[in-house]
Order: structure tokens, then C-alpha cells, then sequence
């Protein structure tokens, strides 16, 4: 590791003993700060809420549109399927001379 | 924790919603109805969208159907009786399966366009699926 130079390290502290920051005087400064604090300390409503957290909201909102509509179509789908098959089997039984029995 | 749990509530609600139109879509109640009732003609009709010229034709086919099987079934019935050898009752048997699928196949032909293929592959693989679970009648009832 080498050292630091000497000259850059006084050189440095030169400029930093000269750096002044001057920011832009803001009158509204001292009543935002208040009134930011104000908002966070009462609960804010849901529709504020669901602005400040539209992207999550969103994403949560269209996965569950997208998980209810594969259930729903899932579930039709599986009833059905069992009910033909129940229907379906009883029909060519209903057909089949090896097993009807005759009076 | 309020909006959390208004905001679980609008998930839920739209998942429900989702859920039940999803599921309206893809029921088939006419068909669960004819399930239901143990109606083999009536799930037929729903089923494979006959209209009532449609219906009414393979209704006469299935009658007509009707006189052959109970032909078969008398044969078989017959041929066990008298306790005929195992090759005689496997060949009624045959004759049986041949001329239902046959029956099956004529049945298809007088569907409505692509509902032919569709009839054809829920009920031929019962055929040879068949488990000897019961002695139902025509309408679909053990």
C-alpha cells in the first residue's frame, strides 16, 4: 500500500476547507417538512394508498384475475369431464348385449 | 394494516369474480343435467348439439339398434345357459362388439359436421373399457 502523496492530501483539504454549499433559499422548506410529517402520521385512505402502490397493486390485482379465471376453468372443466364420463360409460353399457339381461 | 386488509379484500373479490365467470364459461349445465338425470339420449342431444332432425334420426337408429342387440343379448344369454364351450361364447361376444361399434360408427355418420370424430373417440374406448359393473337400460341407468 502505498502512502498518500502529501501534496494531494493538502491540496484536498484546501479545496475542502473552501467548499461552501449555498442551496437555493425555499420558503415552502419549514411547512412541507411539517406537513409531510402530518401525512404519515394519519392513516392515509385506501385510494391514496392504492396510488402510491399502483405497480404492486396492479401485478397483485392481474394475478389474481389470472388465478381465479385457471380455477373457475379448471373446476367447470373437471366437473363436466366427470359427469360425461359417468354418462358416457352408462350409455354403451346400455349398448352391449354382454351384459343386458332379458326378462 | 387497514388498507392492507381492504386491499386483500379487493384480491379476493376480483379472484371470485374472476373465478365464477371463468366457471359460468365453461360449464355445461345441459349436459350435467342429462348426467345428472341418467338420460343417455338427452346427453346425446346436449352433448353433440343435435338439432331435432339430427335427434330424431339416430333416435330411429337407436331403436332399430335396440331389436339387434336384444338378438345378441339372447344369444349370449342362450349359449351360457347350456354352458356352450368358451369359444362359442367368445364368438357371440365378438359378433356382439363388432356390431356395436358398427352402430356406433353409423351413429357418428349422422352427426352434425366434427361432431362425428368427437362421438366416436368418448365412446369407442368405453367399449374396450368396459369394467362388468352393472346391467343398465337403455336410458342410461345401472
Amino acid at each position: 500500500m502505498t502512502p498518500p502523496d502529501s501534496s494531494d492530501s493538502r491540496s484536498l483539504s484546501r479545496s475542502l476547507a473552501d467548499w461552501r454549499v449555498t442551496p437555493p433559499r425555499d420558503p415552502h422548506f419549514r411547512t412541507a417538512v411539517w406537513s409531510r410529517l402530518e401525512a404519515a402520521r394519519r392513516p392515509s385512505s385506501w385510494p391514496a394508498f392504492a396510488r402510491a402502490h399502483r405497480p404492486a397493486l396492479t401485478g397483485a390485482l392481474a394475478a389474481a384475475l389470472v388465478i381465479g379465471a385457471w380455477a373457475g376453468r379448471e373446476r367447470a372443466r373437471a366437473r363436466v369431464d366427470h359427469e360425461r364420463d359417468g354418462i358416457a360409460r352408462a350409455y354403451v353399457q346400455s349398448l352391449d348385449a354382454r351384459v343386458m339381461q332379458l326378462p | 394494516m387497514k388498507n392492507f386488509w381492504a386491499t386483500l379484500l379487493v384480491l379476493v373479490t376480483a379472484a371470485g369474480l374472476s373465478f365464477g365467470a371463468f366457471y359460468v364459461l365453461n360449464d355445461a349445465p345441459a349436459v350435467r343435467q342429462a348426467a345428472h338425470d341418467g338420460d343417455a339420449m338427452a346427453w346425446l342431444r346436449a352433448e353433440f348439439h343435435l338439432d331435432d332432425a339430427h335427434f330424431d334420426r339416430i333416435r330411429r337408429l337407436h331403436d332399430d339398434y335396440a331389436v339387434v342387440c336384444t338378438r345378441h343379448c339372447r344369444a349370449i344369454m342362450l349359449a351360457r345357459q347350456r354352458h356352450a364351450p368358451p369359444e362359442e361364447i367368445a364368438a357371440l361376444e365378438r359378433v356382439c362388439v363388432e356390431a356395436m361399434t358398427d352402430h356406433f360408427r353409423r351413429v357418428a355418420a349422422l352427426m352434425p359436421a366434427g361432431q362425428g370424430d368427437r362421438y366416436l373417440a368418448i365412446v369407442l374406448p368405453r367399449v374396450a373399457d368396459y369394467d362388468h359393473r352393472g346391467t343398465p337400460n337403455i336410458q342410461g341407468q345401472p
